[in-house]
């Protein structure tokens, strides 16, 4: 039902506004924000020093100061993504791709696994023409990725709202089809919701659904993909903690996570 | 712009060549940029709409299929049902929040004639003369708070 903002009543109907009022300033405020952050930053942006990151924390701010110090220790620099609610999915999208333009031999593999996966979305449900309008432009880019393109042109791609977004749906169903295919395990994981394939419907697929550790562990299982995550958060001593997705694994992609966020790092 | 069509188009033909039981595109109804279209549907057999015949408005905009249609029922028969309003609003989730861009037309109608199918009871919502009164016309702009998918 909608939400009662007020309660039904002549008098309170005057003195304070509707609940369509509420509700339409409540939808603009979000779109203003939204297109604040679009304005502000680009879906993927260019590399930049981490030394920068310094300077977005109070220099008394011992806890992160001193895990940007490791940081730089580690990695040469990063690439920042747009908050929109799809970081991680753009971040990895792209940062593996980058990756593929350099090995051969990675690409063959995944091109494979990429090229099967709409069958395997297919077979548990997803609609056949809506998935693949999905998995063809996601083709098409490892496809550009074959022809090794210059990164350039990858991050032009990913920086086409359209296309970009086409990317990350496609890695979102990966993400959903993962989980249900895996449901037994998966099942075990979720709160709040009746089954694997509700918590998909709610927390997976639709856009901008902000992705947590059990999204992260289903799109690297799937693809065979190794991520480590690199986690800058208030927890701890002076050194950043990283965990590798899926457990193991050698890594080949490097995120930054802050809380709500993933950016891509750079060794 | 572009994709939007294409993929309106896409979705047109699959919806006229292989409609689901009781859904049938009013071909007329379709807008030249296929921004509306009109679908006819038939309440199903064995449930309490059976025999009811309904019609549904959907209205694309330029950023779909990643923004939601704007979905309603129109025209002199609106399903009395607990999440639909009697100025054919409908309060699901897939049409706002849960929206994914691999929905599709079709899978509303689906989910619309399931939300018909599995009814109890033929009322209004509980607040429908309240929302009536003051809501947008588009159903998009209410902020809804889905508290009963078993309905």
């Amino acid at each position: 039902m909608a939400e009662a903002n007020s309660k039904p009543g002549e008098s309170l109907d005057k003195a304070l506004p509707s609940g369509v009022e509420y509700d339409e300033a409540i939808m603009a405020q979000q779109d203003r924000i939204q297109q604040e952050i679009a304005e502000t930053s680009q879906l993927i942006g260019d590399h930049e020093d981490l030394l920068l990151l310094s300077k977005e924390y109070s220099e008394e701010d011992n806890v992160y100061q001193g895990k940007i110090k490791d940081l730089r220790s580690k990695y040469k620099c990063f690439r920042r993504t747009r908050g929109d609610g799809n970081c991680f999915y753009r971040a990895f999208g792209f940062s593996y791709l980058e990756r593929l333009l350099d090995d051969r031999k990675d690409l063959e593999r995944f091109k494979e696994v990429a090229a099967k996966s709409k069958d395997m979305l297919v077979s548990l449900g997803f609609p056949a023409f809506t998935v693949e309008d999905f998995h063809d432009t996601f083709m098409e880019v490892v496809e550009k990725v074959e022809q090794q393109i210059p990164v350039e042109d990858l991050l032009a791609t990913f920086r086409d709202q359209g296309l970009s977004d086409y990317l990350v749906v496609y890695l979102r169903l990966l993400t959903s089809g993962y989980l249900q295919q895996n449901e037994d395990f998966f099942v075990n994981f979720i709160e709040s919701y009746a089954s694997v394939k509700e918590f998909c419907g709610h927390e997976v697929e639709p856009m901008a659904r902000e992705s947590d550790h059990i999204h992260i562990i289903a799109l690297t299982s799937s693809l065979d993909v190794g991520v480590r995550v690199e986690y800058m958060d208030r927890a701890g001593s002076e050194e950043v903690n990283h965990h590798d997705f899926p457990e193991g694994t050698e890594p080949k992609v490097f995120l930054l996570y802050r809380p709500g966020h993933y950016d891509i790092l750079y060794k | 712009m572009a994709s939007m069509q294409k993929r309106l188009q896409k979705e047109l033909l699959a919806l006229q060549k292989d409609p689901p039981p009781g859904v049938r595109v009013d071909e007329a109804s379709v807008t030249k940029s296929l921004s509306t279209w009109q679908v006819d549907m038939d309440g199903a057999p064995g449930t309490l709409f059976e025999g009811e015949k309904f019609q549904l408005l959907f209205k694309f905009g330029p950023r779909y299929p990643f923004d939601s249609p704007q979905v309603v029922f129109t025209g002199p028969n609106i399903p009395v049902h607990p999440h639909v309003y009697s100025n054919g609003h409908i309060c699901l989730s897939i049409l706002t929040e849960d929206w994914s861009p691999a929905l599709s037309v079709q899978s509303v109608c689906l989910s619309i004639i399931s939300m018909l199918s599995s009814c109890k009871e033929k009322k209004r919502p509980p607040d429908n003369n309240f929302y009536v009164r003051t809501c947008s016309k588009n159903p998009k702009k209410t902020k809804w708070w889905y508290h009963d998918d078993s309905v």
